[in-house]
């Protein structure tokens, strides 16, 4: 029997003093293992609902609960981020100064842990995405494809149980796109992590179990997909 | 393999990544805790050699009129200072920071040439001077800048000295210095019957008896003696004169204007990098760092240039006051004697400013909301 673990009730969500209405009351439960894909056009509020979900910034009024605790509450929101989900950006938003290894430890910097133990864990995570032999490489010697595995690694760096990703294969062609999602699909059997990817690609939001499309800040429906 | 990355590895990489800005921050605060240890090392360095001026001379107390500059004694009292049971000797004596050369001056000393001061100098050639003569006694380092050797004249205000003998004084002061019977002191400065201060050495003290409590003591009955002078011990002396009180103060308020440029500096460096990096601080946010981690990082950052700046800017200070201690201007008044004491200030005083220019970068930087730092271009 499958618990939730995360839970949006009644997410608001304004911006510009009111003037763009990002959420309008988003209610939305995520069991534990799950994987679940979000898409909607662009200004649906997807984005914006990932962003909530993930504790990256807060709702103007309604809730999240991971694991039935209030964020930014019963959990502050820092910690829920550093050690509960894993984040996966369309950008990839690697640190241009560091090194492959090295942008994976810095996720781990905010967690107290021994140095050693902490480049142990970014070289077996960088090995498992197929990046041994990249692992001193700096972000600008690497593939777009290159980029968003050492992204994937860090993401799980701190062990997280779920992970969140926000248009993962945006900047990717369609084979490095078919890898990363192979990846993903493969964390999250492997490790049994509850996987929510936001995507505005069709074949990609209907290949996961559970598709929720949105629009104008709202679900507009939910569906089983492949 | 040496990839493994640590906060301070991580706070130096940022550093590195824009060389030339660090290397200009560092050149900023490295002027500034440079002149802070030359300029507070000069005038400590003064003091302290005025301090080692008494010391060396075994000179227990200083008796003068209302100042250093001012002083003006009549000559007479030191009979009745030599009178009191507790005075070992009296040294009258008159002196004036004098031009001998367009570049280079000195302390001139009037003293009797029976004074016990005497006694502290010592002769590497010729002799001493002769009562009521025309005749100077040079500091080594004085002679040597002024190429002076026994039997050489010498010009001062207008009279013409012969140069009797060369001696190695104890301290910068005297190596430096010009010392003449103290009449023709007297008569070359228009202050006949008058002298600038007496130094008095007093017997030892008695037994069950501190020696603080023993000076001031006699202090205060030489003071008794007359109203308008004041008797001070040697070692307030020496902290307590106004040309001492006045290097001090000009020390302080250059170097305070230094390390505030470099202080500048350093804000200035980690404002823009903070403002550079938003979008990297919203990563390091939304990787889960705490506001707190940024602030380190920052400070880390700004600490290091700090510290960095502290350690060349105490190698520029020291090779300043070298050159100062060299310089025929200045070698008779300073001496590269930086305590490490004053090291530790300048370090500490360093890394303070790197701290506090890192600060507000630091508080700005943690108040990043991480989604509106990420959508930063």
């Amino acid at each position: 029997m499958s618990s939730p673990i995360l839970e949006g009730r009644r997410l608001v969500k304004d911006y510009d003093d009111g003037r763009v209405a990002a959420l309008r009351g988003v209610d939305l439960t995520i069991e534990a293992g799950e994987f679940v894909t979000i898409s909607g056009p662009s200004g649906s509020g997807k984005s914006t609902l990932l962003h909530m979900l993930g504790g990256l910034d807060t709702p103007d009024s309604g809730e999240v609960l991971f694991r039935g605790s209030l964020l930014g509450s019963a959990m502050d929101l820092d910690t829920y981020r550093s050690q509960k989900v894993g984040f996966i950006f369309q950008a990839f938003h690697l640190l241009p100064t560091l090194r492959a290894v090295e942008n994976v430890q810095v996720a781990m910097l905010a967690v107290n842990g021994r140095a050693n133990h902490r480049l142990e864990r970014a070289m077996a995570l960088l090995d498992e995405m197929g990046l041994k032999d990249r692992v001193t490489h700096f972000p600008n010697e690497l593939s777009a494809g290159e980029r968003q595995r050492v992204a994937i690694a860090r993401s799980l760096a701190n062990d997280p149980a779920i992970l969140l990703a926000d248009e993962p294969t945006g900047n990717l062609d369609s084979v490095n796109a078919a890898r990363t999602m192979e990846i993903l699909r493969g964390i999250r059997e492997k490790r049994g992590m509850t996987l929510v990817i936001v995507t505005h690609e069709n074949e990609i939001a209907m290949s996961a179990p559970r598709h929720i499309r949105i629009r104008d800040g709202r679900i507009e429906n939910e569906r089983a997909g492949a | 393999m040496s990839s493994q990355l640590s906060f301070t590895g991580f706070a130096w990489k940022n550093l590195r990544r824009r060389r030339l800005r660090t290397l200009l921050t560092l050149f900023g605060i490295t002027m500034g805790i440079g002149a802070f240890v030359a300029l507070v090392g000069f005038s400590r360095s003064f003091e302290h050699e005025w301090l080692r001026l008494y010391q060396s001379s075994g000179t227990d107390i200083a008796v003068l009129q209302s100042s250093l500059f001012n002083s003006s004694i009549d000559e007479s009292l030191g009979a009745k200072i030599k009178a009191l049971p507790q005075v070992a000797a009296v040294a009258p004596l008159v002196f004036n920071l004098i031009d001998l050369t367009p570049d280079v001056n000195a302390l001139v000393y009037g003293w009797p040439a029976d004074s016990y001061e005497m006694d502290s100098l010592q002769f590497t050639s010729g002799t001493r001077f002769r009562a009521g003569q025309p005749e100077v006694v040079l500091g080594d380092l004085l002679a040597q800048n002024l190429k002076k050797k026994p039997g050489d004249s010498i010009t001062i205000l207008g009279e013409t000295f012969t140069i009797t003998g060369i001696f190695h004084g104890g301290t910068a002061l005297e190596t430096g210095a010009v010392i003449m019977p103290l009449g023709q002191m007297q008569n070359i400065s228009s202050r006949q019957g008058k002298v600038t201060a007496f130094h008095v050495r007093l017997r030892p003290t008695p037994t069950g008896e501190s020696y603080e409590h023993y000076v001031k003591t006699v202090q205060m009955e030489i003071e008794a003696l007359d109203p308008g002078i004041r008797a001070e011990a040697a070692a307030e002396r020496a902290g307590n004169n106004q040309i001492v009180d006045m290097a001090h103060a000009v020390a302080w308020g250059t170097s305070s204007i230094a390390l505030l440029i470099g202080i500048v500096g350093i804000a200035n460096t980690m404002a823009m990098s903070v403002f550079e990096r938003t979008r990297e601080i919203g990563i390091l946010r939304a990787l889960g760092w705490k506001g707190r981690h940024v602030i380190l990082l920052i400070l880390t950052e700004a600490g290091c240039l700090g510290f960095a700046g502290g350690l060349l800017g105490i190698i520029v200070g020291w090779g300043a006051l070298f050159i100062l201690s060299v310089m025929p201007e200045t070698a008779s008044v300073v001496s590269v004697s930086v305590s490490p004491v004053h090291l530790v200030e300048s370090l500490l005083i360093a890394v303070g400013s790197g701290l506090l220019a890192g600060a507000y970068p630091a508080w700005r930087g943690a108040r990043l909301s991480p989604v509106e730092a990420l959508r930063y271009e």
